[in-house]
């Protein structure tokens, strides 16, 4: 008994600890899906460069945590914007696949940007918000995990408040609704793309800095990590923040219990696999969706 | 005369690959061999892209599989080269086709997102399976092709031609399959699903059996590669072989055979001439890639339907 204590609350800590991260993720990649019908693949490398470059700041100068944090919005919400005037804002009339193409095009890129600028060796982004590790009765969140479901909890709740409250959010909700409406009501389509790259540009951000004292930051580790953020967001159905991170939280949570039952490796197999499994089960995404 | 002036162009093409093998000293052929084994993988991407209209990255998983298989075959087998490939395109074509059906439903960019992690199942599959596969270290290819009246395939020239007839073969038969029944109804998969499916086309059999098509070419190209270069990794068959598949199919545009083969063939001689790049070779691959896409030629793109993007309409 005292053994699957442990077990679940080993569990519910590594898996709080990524899922929070892959709940930030399926925030960004919903935000972009909801209002330009887009995937984004390069989801993984704005976070992959954000991280980077919070890291070179960690090594020039002394970082406090409110500096950390405005540094990351900030560095995020310029990557998101850059990324959107170079994939969709180029090609608002092409096709949707040259559209997909073109973010897989921009992965590549920032990927060779990082591997130019930071090498291929794995850095270590530092803890940069000073909350403590929690402990009540037999749970336990380390560090890292508090710090990162903090991030990502607070993100989701700003995130829905600014979606439901504010002029700029429900502009995107209603492109998202029906662009054409949402045109003839005089909201810029463009700009509500514009603006919700930017957004998935700042939770990437503060993914990145959830995830970086974890696993480390590394070239190659954007591909990866856009796949689960992006089923994370298939998980939870792209119609509500709530639901959007939930779907994360379980997924890292589905993760841990396979990496404690089985080993390391076939980890990433069966949650890969789990992930094509979930993709056909979820609604959103058939190409020829049925008539409602 | 169009198509007259197409088949002028290709024979001549591979008139001139054919000389180049003939007169090429061993370490060219060597490097012009590795461009021939991308255009192998390029042209089976072309079976569901550029006539299904399905963005797949499990391109390298296919090739992967044929390689593993092969090099795991052959010591039981030795000798019996032909009828190894004959079992691994015939099991990669089954596989590709029984993958893919399940997955038609899924849109553009999920569809891209599940042969993804199709290609990552595939690698991870062979890091965990190591006693077997050598994990990350890989493992020789000790054992030879060996091919009725020639006997055992060793040296540089044998397998550029083996190479070059592969991409022969992948061509006619990608011919043949767009000028019949099967690539009209794929074609029409990909100009428009629903009107497709309203014709009569069964979009899922006929997008796999495209799938299945391009995983056998591509599981023959890594049968050859393995063999070839004496070396099995999973670094060889990862998501970078996916990706480039997709980069110059996409340069040379979806559909057509001479552009994407031309396009391999000229910018990877280009590219590998540049050593400079070194690290910032992935770089150079992203900003051709978005460069191509933007101003590049248009290719089975040409997707008519206006409104179908983020103009106006869209998103109900």
């Amino acid at each position: 008994m005292a053994s699957f204590t442990a077990y679940a609350v080993q569990t519910v800590n590594s898996g709080l600890a990524l899922g929070s991260v892959y709940g930030l993720m399926a925030l960004g990649f919903s935000l972009i899906y909801n209002s330009s019908r887009l995937i984004n693949f390069a989801q993984g490398e704005l976070l992959l460069l954000c991280g980077l470059t919070l890291y070179s700041l960690t090594q020039a100068v002394q970082v406090n945590p409110i500096f950390a944090l405005a540094a990351a919005a900030v560095c995020g919400y310029g990557a998101g914007f850059a990324m959107y005037s170079t994939t969709l804002g180029l090609s608002f009339r092409s096709s949707p696949l040259r559209q997909l193409m073109l973010t897989v095009a921009a992965s590549l890129t920032w990927q060779g940007v990082a591997i130019l600028v930071w090498g291929k060796k794995p850095l270590l982004l530092p803890r940069l918000l000073p909350i403590p590790a929690v402990s009540a009765g037999p749970f336990y969140l380390s560090a890292d995990t508090a710090a990162s479901l903090t991030m990502a909890l607070t993100a989701a709740a700003l995130l829905s408040l600014f979606l439901a409250k504010t002029r700029y959010g429900r502009a995107i909700r209603a492109v998202s609704m029906n662009s054409l409406a949402a045109r003839l009501q005089g909201v810029s389509p463009t700009n509500a793309h514009a603006l919700s790259f930017a957004l998935a540009g700042v939770t990437a951000a503060l993914g990145s800095m959830a995830v970086g004292p974890q696993t480390m930051l590394r070239f190659d580790m954007g591909l990866g990590l856009g796949l689960k953020g992006f089923v994370a967001a298939s998980l939870g159905g792209y119609d509500s923040v709530w639901k959007v991170f939930a779907g994360g939280a379980i997924l890292g949570l589905i993760e841990a219990a396979l990496v404690l039952t089985f080993s390391a490796e076939l980890k990433e197999t069966l949650s890969y696999a789990l992930l094509i499994g979930l993709l056909l089960l979820a609604k959103t995404g058939r190409s020829c969706p049925e008539k409602a | 005369m169009a198509a007259a002036r197409a088949r002028a162009a290709g024979t001549s093409l591979f008139a001139l690959l054919a000389v180049l093998g003939c007169v090429l000293p061993d370490y060219e052929l060597l490097a012009v061999s590795q461009h021939l084994f991308l255009a192998v993988n390029v042209m089976a991407l072309n079976f569901c892209l550029g006539l299904g209209g399905q963005v797949s990255l499990a391109q390298g998983a296919f090739c992967g599989l044929g390689a593993y298989a092969s090099a795991l075959l052959h010591p039981e087998l030795p000798g019996g080269s032909l009828a190894i490939a004959a079992v691994v395109a015939t099991a990669v074509y089954a596989l590709a086709a029984a993958v893919s059906r399940p997955l038609e439903k899924l849109g553009e960019g999920f569809l891209a997102m599940a042969t993804l992690a199709v290609t990552l199942i595939f690698t991870n599959l062979i890091l965990s399976l190591s006693p077997l596969t050598g994990g990350t270290a890989g493992m020789m290819v000790d054992s030879k092709l060996s091919l009725p009246f020639l006997g055992a395939i060793t040296g540089d020239k044998p397998y550029y031609f083996l190479f070059l007839g592969l991409l022969l073969a992948s061509v006619l038969v990608f011919a043949r399959v767009r000028a019949s029944r099967l690539g009209r109804a794929l074609l029409a998969c990909h100009d428009d699903p629903e009107a497709a499916s309203a014709c009569g086309v069964n979009r899922a059999a006929v997008r796999s059996l495209a799938f299945g098509l391009g995983g056998a070419l591509s599981a023959l190209a890594g049968m050859l590669q393995a063999h070839y270069s004496g070396f099995v990794s999973p670094g060889q068959y990862s998501l970078e072989l996916s990706l480039k598949a997709l980069l110059f199919l996409v340069i040379g545009g979806p559909g057509r055979i001479l552009g994407p083969i031309a396009a391999v063939l000229l910018l990877e001689t280009a590219l590998s001439k540049i050593h400079f790049l070194g690290e910032a070779r992935v770089l150079v691959h992203g900003l051709l890639l978005g460069l191509a896409l933007l101003w590049g030629p248009v290719g089975a793109f040409r997707t008519g339907r206006a409104g179908f993007t983020n103009a106006p309409g869209a998103g109900t």
